[in-house]
């Protein structure tokens, strides 16, 4: 179990990218889809503070004294995950407003009936 | 001297200002663009010599090096932003009168900041910053592509964003990876110590950085949004998004696979890559009867042969694939705006309602016909001396294999000829049939439909730059063979932003 213990975190994020990655491909329903990118967003972000996270770590603040730098959160991934999750939040918006759009257009929501564009 | 930030937050800057600016006047908004790329066109021409002779690096929020964001203005980056300034403001000018519905404003704002995106990929040097550049790259061109909010714009947009997105989600995890191992986000840095972990560590994060990047940029099996999102998009936007936006993607996969990660290794697949691309491109763009559409597909194939020279990895060789850049950016926006008037005047996208055209819009006509001969490659246009140039590079490998590939190179070229010459036969060489029905259609005399002086001034001034650099192609080797050395070398990467 030690295993699982030290990968929990690991294992999940991949885990969600890779249901997020299933979704969109296997689901032909555009809001599923979406719903979709929604968790595989999620899971790259959850790996990314992975990366930094330091079991019982504590705030990386010099300035306070009694706490151990070895035991300091690296913030960085922190600041990627704000900057990813604002750039997410803009294309979940943007996909649910192009969703609406096309709903009005073709009364349905089933990418494999909406294909007007042909190669 | 001008600081490099300026060619980021000038256009950031007035592109917020736009819909600010819309509360005084509905009319101002058109204006901001063909300024703010005017001022980036000025800015990246007098930094040009300055950085051949040594790169620009701008340490953003006076950290050192390794801490900060940097700015790496080198050659590679300003020969971008110059072309990125110069098509963004003659495209500009070209939309003054071509955007009349819709909600205006915004379409300037994000024009404005599509092009922001693509000059902060071409000049950051942090692998995160960049990743964030290319994401206002992507949302804006999604937007834009829906512009006209109609079917097709809309249902190809959707695709382009879920496809899109899925290739920045790669990017990301990918950038992850290599926080993981490097601690460092600095593109540097991480090349500086690339070599300290085995290759097999590597390579996850490389494919991952190629396949994301690669939806961007319409490498082959990941092209499919391309054509919907290049045709259904006003012929502005085409323009921008098939001379600006898939170049910008290929940029990043060459400043990845060159400088991040030296990876010389992998250049036989790009090589291998491009090729199949250029095929698979060509090979569809001649089957097409819908101009945008061609046109589109011709992108692919453009993006193919690019991907070829640069695979070739010799000096010569990544000279040949930034000339082309120029050849497509120039040639390629040269075609889009040609037909949109055309496409406007006719209200129709099929080639064969093209007849006539060439008595009719003489000037989009020979225009359209000088943008063709320059893709094709031929004299005196600036396509001969980048196919030129990459096809000599590829010889000088002396191997059996690139010879074949040459030839695979040059039977794209055929394919390309063929479709360009069967429009431009369209054009000039079929009359149009008289359509008794509608005889109510006023008539024009020569030249009576001709698109107006916005869009005439921004034609004739690319026209006069393909034959002009055509003839005379020492213009842009001064800047060309700094550019290919500056991918070529590395340590000269990391040792001038560690300085």
């Amino acid at each position: 179990m030690s295993f699982l213990n030290n990968y929990i975190y690991y294992i999940g994020a991949v885990g969600l990218i890779l249901i997020g990655l299933y979704i969109l491909l296997a689901k032909h329903n555009l809001i599923k889809m979406i719903i979709g990118l929604a968790i595989m967003d999620t899971g790259v972000n959850l790996l990314l503070i992975t990366i930094g996270y330091i079991k019982k770590g504590t705030a990386p603040i010099f300035s306070k004294t009694g706490l151990n730098p070895r035991n300091m959160v690296d913030p960085v991934p922190q600041a990627l995950v704000l900057t990813a999750i604002v750039i997410g939040v803009a294309v979940l918006a943007l996909a649910l407003s192009l969703a609406i759009r096309l709903y009005q257009h073709y009364g349905t929501l089933d990418m494999r009936k909406i294909k007007e564009q042909r190669w | 001297m001008v600081n490099p930030v300026l060619l980021i937050a000038v256009p950031l800057a007035f592109a917020f200002s736009i819909p600010l600016l819309g509360f005084i006047s509905k009319r101002i908004g058109k204006y901001i663009p063909p300024i703010a790329m005017l001022f980036n066109l000025v800015a990246s021409l007098i930094l040009m010599p300055e950085v051949i002779r040594r790169p620009v690096v701008v340490s953003l929020g006076g950290f050192p090096a390794p801490f900060c964001i940097t700015l790496f203005a080198g050659p590679v980056g300003i020969l971008f932003s110059c072309l990125i300034a110069l098509v963004g403001f003659l495209v500009s000018i070209y939309a003054l009168d071509y955007i009349k519905e819709g909600a205006r404003e915004k379409y300037h704002m994000l024009y404005l900041l599509l092009l922001t995106g693509a000059t902060g990929v071409v000049l950051t040097g942090d692998i995160f910053n960049l990743f964030v550049f290319f994401e206002i790259l992507c949302i804006s061109s999604y937007v834009l592509v829906a512009y006209l909010g109609n079917k097709a714009g809309v249902e190809s947009a959707s695709k382009y964003l879920i496809q899109g997105s899925i290739g920045s989600a790669f990017i990301l995890i990918a950038i992850a990876f290599v926080y993981g191992q490097f601690g460092t986000l600095n593109m540097a840095d991480i090349a500086r110590s690339i070599h300290s972990v085995s290759p097999i560590q590597l390579f996850v994060p490389l494919v991952l950085f190629i396949t994301g990047f690669g939806v961007e940029a319409a490498l082959f099996p990941l092209n499919a949004w391309l054509p919907d999102a290049h045709s259904s998009a006003p012929s502005t936007i085409s323009a921008v998004l098939s001379g600006i936006a898939i170049e910008v993607g290929i940029y990043a996969i060459a400043r990845v696979v060159f400088t991040v990660f030296g990876a010389s290794s992998i250049l036989l697949f790009l090589v291998l890559l491009g090729l199949l691309t250029l095929l698979v491109g060509e090979l569809s763009a001649f089957s097409q009867s819908n101009i945008k559409r061609l046109l589109a597909y011709s992108s692919i194939g453009q993006i193919g042969l690019i991907l070829f020279a640069l695979g070739i990895g010799t000096n010569y060789g990544i000279a040949g694939g930034l000339f082309q850049f120029i050849t497509h950016a120039l040639s390629k926006v040269l075609l889009f705006l040609a037909t949109g008037y055309m496409i406007y005047r006719v209200g129709s996208m099929e080639i064969s309602s093209l007849e006539g055209m060439g008595k009719k819009m003489p000037l989009s006509s020979l225009a359209f016909t000088i943008g063709a001969f320059s893709l094709i490659g031929l004299p005196p246009f600036v396509g001969f001396g980048s196919k030129f140039l990459i096809i000599r590079s590829a010889l000088e490998r002396q191997s059996l294999l690139y010879t074949v590939f040459i030839g695979i190179v040059l039977l794209g070229t055929i394919i390309e000829g063929a479709y360009f010459f069967r429009v431009v036969q369209v054009l000039y060489f079929k009359s149009e049939k008289i359509n008794r029905k509608r005889p109510a259609r006023r008539s024009f005399g020569v030249g009576g439909e001709e698109a107006p002086a916005t869009a005439l001034i921004p034609i004739f001034i690319l026209m006069i730059l393909i034959i002009v650099i055509g003839i005379y192609p020492k213009l842009v080797t001064g800047i060309l063979n700094p550019a290919a050395g500056e991918l070529l070398n590395r340590i000269g990467y990391i040792q001038e932003v560690l300085r």
